[in-house]
């Protein structure tokens, strides 16, 4: 039995702490054994985002449940070119069938009235099908897939993090979405439209209330420098289901 | 010797735990110091859990100034959103026609003009807000989160030391009582007793029983704020709502919201209150028709937020009869009773609830209690029911150890009287030995006046005593000291107590206290936040009495800050209220009785009143179907009361 003094006491914790600071803090996480593999972004999911979720539909009540009135650009940045092009759309000529899902791409996608279903296609990739418009969106974790070019475009993920702190980020529970190389579409079903540059990030965010409802939180920035003259920011959100109750694909419209 | 394994208190500070003789004794507990010193950072679970002090970890810091910073919702961050513009909150019926029967001119009012606001409203009304930590100085933990709201200068504490909400007949504030927990990266805040607020500013509310959970997601400079409403009042399902808010750069100025309710309609009496009668409010199509939104939309419900919806608008002329139908109450449907948290317990037990200063309430035996202390022996205002007067005395015990000098009683009825023999018993009144009354042969004299030196004082209005000994209610439960006109007052414990005679109020034998220095009073059944106002015709009570009384009370009153706190008020039956709440209750009951005038005036029946449904947007906050005060019997006395009259009248 020794006595070791406060002082001394304190020098040797904070040397162990260095030796385990300077070290990959990871091994907290993944146990013993250096040569663990990487835990793959499905097993290092922070939230559990599969399953049907349906819309909540509150936020732009006006823009969202109805279609919304010719000319009511209300609260959209649009450039002045943008406006004038949105104000020349005419619902009557408008859109040809090859353009019908326009209102269903990306950007404007998760404002939808409807539900979603969300899997795991593989170890890399979540899989988003709405019922709204029938259209599928793939969430690739790592290097993005595809040309894009379509309403869907290419779809970045990463479980957000935030930068520094000891042993790098911490993760925050999100995920993130960046999409681009889209087809040029509507942010407003009213024909604000939005380019083929336009940049959209998503996070999505799970809330587990006490009384067992579970919501998926959607913010979205929307940049577009050709049509916006600042970032479009929104936000929607989902409740959960317990199964696929309600699902009901329908074509664009 | 400290043990592998060993886990100290989650509550144990770790500078108390480094400190320990057991830390001191061995190398090996030392390195488990260490190792507990780098890990406690980062384990959330594992052998280290549960070491560090509850709230000592926290999420995201979210301190700063923010502000709206999304582009959705414009309407109801710029100004108040249209009128009738209801879609996406999941309304009940009472809900809807609460709305529907609001009149902006209700902002008008004094007790409304400064009203703040309620979350989540303060959340997408137009200011900015401002977060900040509050830490332990000595150990760091995180003890609250405050926010302050430049609109209405809400002041919010989240609490996050893990403390209780406070008790269902505790008071109410527009910012609430909140607790705080981090999940993961989210700051979920758990919102009770909050106030009536806006929903929106068009008049959709949610009631004083709504409970808010709210959780505030930071991404970079924005925090993506979500919440959801439980109102069993007026809504059917959650209401829940996202925004997005952005982080000032720069402190923005203005900070302040200062306002003052004055005079704004002079030529109106003090007890009118401006709404619209059922399926009459002028602007119901306005929002509609500018916007081209079918009206079923505009009226709320829980359908307005679900996909489905949309197939129900493809049917013009059914939407359209669909929608008148939600403007009036709805014939035949089942009358509702309240569904607010229960706020006069029935657990046996006495609850002591300081008010403030000297004054507490006192809850569980039947009618509230109020019950004044000092250098001198309590003041006390009403007995309960007398089922548990022993713990009643000794509650009054714990605050004095002095026996109860007065007793007022608010009115003749039992849940106010019931402990009335009992509690004198337990007190005495010194200022009666030697004194005039001392001499007197009371018993012989007056009845009543048995050994007034070792009681306490029985005091209310002459009423009281001609009601109970027509009665010929037990000798002990009588008041023998009363008065007859305006105002009794005395000098007690420090400070002024006013009696007001209310006449013709619950009954006509009516007193109001008021402790002017804790600036307390108390209202007995005039005031009930349970309950419609038990007007109870056969012993004096009337509508316009009561409407008087309510509005003699708010004539005392004054707000500390918007329309929360300052003079706090006792109910004769449920929850610590202030003057908005007061000033609520009186809105309910013009609005109501002004409706059965109507109907009266138009040559309505009873039966033909009560199946009209005038109660049904407040029917689920103070209604009952069973017990001793029904609506049907609260509709019948206003019915029977105005009908007396012809025309019949309310409000002065």
């Amino acid at each position: 039995m020794i006595v070791i003094t406060r002082r001394v006491c304190w020098i040797l914790s904070l040397t162990i702490a260095s030796v385990f600071a300077l070290s990959d803090r990871s091994i907290f996480a993944q146990g013993r054994g250096g040569g663990t593999p990487p835990r793959s972004p499905k097993q290092a999911a922070p939230a559990d985002f599969t399953g049907y979720w349906v819309s909540v539909v509150v936020e732009d009540w006006r823009y969202r449940m109805i279609d919304p009135n010719k000319g009511d650009f209300g609260a959209l940045p649009l450039t002045a070119e943008a406006r004038r092009v949105a104000a020349a759309w005419d619902p009557a000529k408008y859109p040809p069938p090859s353009e019908d899902c326009r209102n269903y791409g990306a950007v404007n996608l998760m404002r939808q009235p409807g539900r979603i279903h969300i899997t795991w296609q593989d170890d890399q990739t979540l899989k988003l099908e709405s019922d709204a418009g029938s259209q599928t969106r793939t969430l690739v974790f790592g290097s993005a897939r595809g040309p894009g070019g379509d309403w869907q475009g290419v779809s970045q993920a990463s479980w957000d993090s935030i930068a520094g702190g000891r042993g790098g980020g911490q993760p925050t529970g999100s995920l993130k979405i960046v999409t681009t190389n889209l087809k040029p579409g509507f942010l407003r079903k009213n024909g604000a439209p939005t380019s083929a540059n336009a940049i959209l990030t998503e996070y999505f965010d799970r809330i587990d209330e006490k009384d067992g409802n579970s919501y998926l939180v959607v913010t979205t920035t929307v940049e577009d420098a050709v049509n916006l003259t600042a970032p479009y920011l929104t936000s929607v959100h989902f409740r959960k289901q317990a199964d696929a109750a309600g699902w009901a694909p329908t074509a664009c419209r | 010797m400290l043990r592998v394994g060993h886990r100290p208190p989650a509550v144990k500070s770790m500078k108390t735990f480094m400190r320990s003789p057991a830390v001191r004794l061995s190398p090996v507990s030392l390195t488990i110091t260490a190792l507990i010193a780098i890990t406690g950072a980062f384990a959330q679970d594992g052998p280290f859990a549960g070491l560090a002090p509850q709230g000592a970890s926290s999420g995201t810091d979210v301190s700063g100034t923010w502000r709206v910073g999304g582009n959705q919702d414009a309407a109801y961050g710029t100004a108040a959103g249209s009128l009738v513009d209801y879609g996406g909150i999941p309304f009940n019926e009472a809900g809807r026609l609460f709305a529907l029967a609001w009149s902006a001119s209700r902002q008008t009012l004094r007790t409304e003009q400064c009203a703040g606001y309620v979350v989540p409203y303060a959340f997408y009304s137009p200011g900015n807000y401002r977060f900040w930590e509050e830490r332990d100085p000595y150990t760091q933990r995180l003890i609250a989160i405050h926010m302050y709201f430049q609109t209405s200068e809400l002041n919010r504490t989240i609490w996050m030391d893990g403390r209780p909400h406070p008790p269902a007949w505790a008071a109410h504030t527009f910012s609430g009582f909140s607790t705080g927990e981090w999940k993961g990266n989210i700051l979920t805040i758990t919102t009770t007793h909050l106030k009536h607020g806006y929903i929106r500013g068009n008049g959709a509310s949610q009631s004083d029983e709504a409970t808010v959970t709210e959780s505030l997601i930071r991404h970079g400079d924005r925090v993506t704020y979500f919440a959801q409403t439980i109102d069993p009042v007026w809504l059917d399902g959650p209401f829940t709502k996202t925004v997005i808010n952005v982080r000032n750069v720069v402190d923005p100025t203005a900070w302040l919201y200062a306002c003052e309710d004055g005079e704004e309609i002079i030529a109106r009496a003090d007890s009118r209150v401006p709404y619209y009668p059922f399926g009459q409010n002028p602007s119901l199509r306005e929002y509609a028709d500018k916007n081209h939104v079918p009206m079923l939309g505009t009226l709320g419900g829980s359908d307005t937020t679900r996909p489905e919806f949309t197939a129900k608008l493809k049917d013009t002329a059914a939407a359209e009869a669909a929608a008148m139908v939600e403007t009036t109450p709805v014939k035949g449907n089942p009358q509702q009773s309240n569904r607010g948290a229960n706020a006069e317990p029935d657990d046996g037990e006495i609850h002591i609830l300081k008010v403030q200063g000297n004054v507490y309430m006192l809850v569980g035996d039947g009618g509230n209690i109020t019950v004044q202390v000092g250098d001198q022996g309590p003041f006390v205002v009403d007995t309960g029911a007398g089922r548990l007067s022993n713990k009643v005395i000794a509650a009054i015990r714990s605050l004095s150890p002095r026996p109860i000098q007065f007793i007022v009683n608010t009115s003749f009825h039992s849940a106010h009287t019931g402990g009335n023999d009992n509690l004198a018993a337990a007190g005495e009144d010194p200022s009666l030995p030697g004194s005039f009354f001392a001499g007197q042969a009371p018993v012989a004299a007056t009845g009543f006046f048995t050994d007034p030196a070792h009681r306490a004082t029985l005091i209310a209005q002459n009423n009281v005593l001609v009601r109970m000994q027509a009665a010929k209610m037990p000798e002990g439960l009588i008041p023998p000291d009363t008065y007859l006109k305006e105002r009794r007052r005395k000098w007690h414990n420090g400070e002024g107590i006013d009696m007001f005679y209310e006449p013709n109020a619950s009954t006509d034998g009516d007193t109001i206290v008021h402790f002017r220095g804790a600036d307390v009073i108390a209202a007995g059944d005039i005031f009930d936040t349970m309950h419609y106002p038990f007007i109870d015709l056969k012993n004096g009570g009337s509508v316009q009495g009561e409407l008087d009384a309510l509005t003699n009370i708010l004539e005392k009153t004054v707000y500390q800050h918007d329309e929360d706190g300052g003079t706090m008020i006792v109910p004769g039956h449920g929850r610590l209220s202030d003057e908005y709440d007061l000033g609520e209750y009186r809105a309910m009951l013009f609005i109501i009785a002004d409706r059965i005038r109507t109907a009266i005036n138009s040559g309505a029946t009873v039966a033909q009143v009560k199946a009209a449904r005038l109660t049904a947007d407040y029917d689920t906050r103070f209604g009952a179907t069973t017990g001793s005060w029904t609506t049907d019997m609260f509709v019948e006395a206003v019915y029977a009361d105005l009908k007396r009259r012809s025309p019949a009248t309310v409000g002065k």
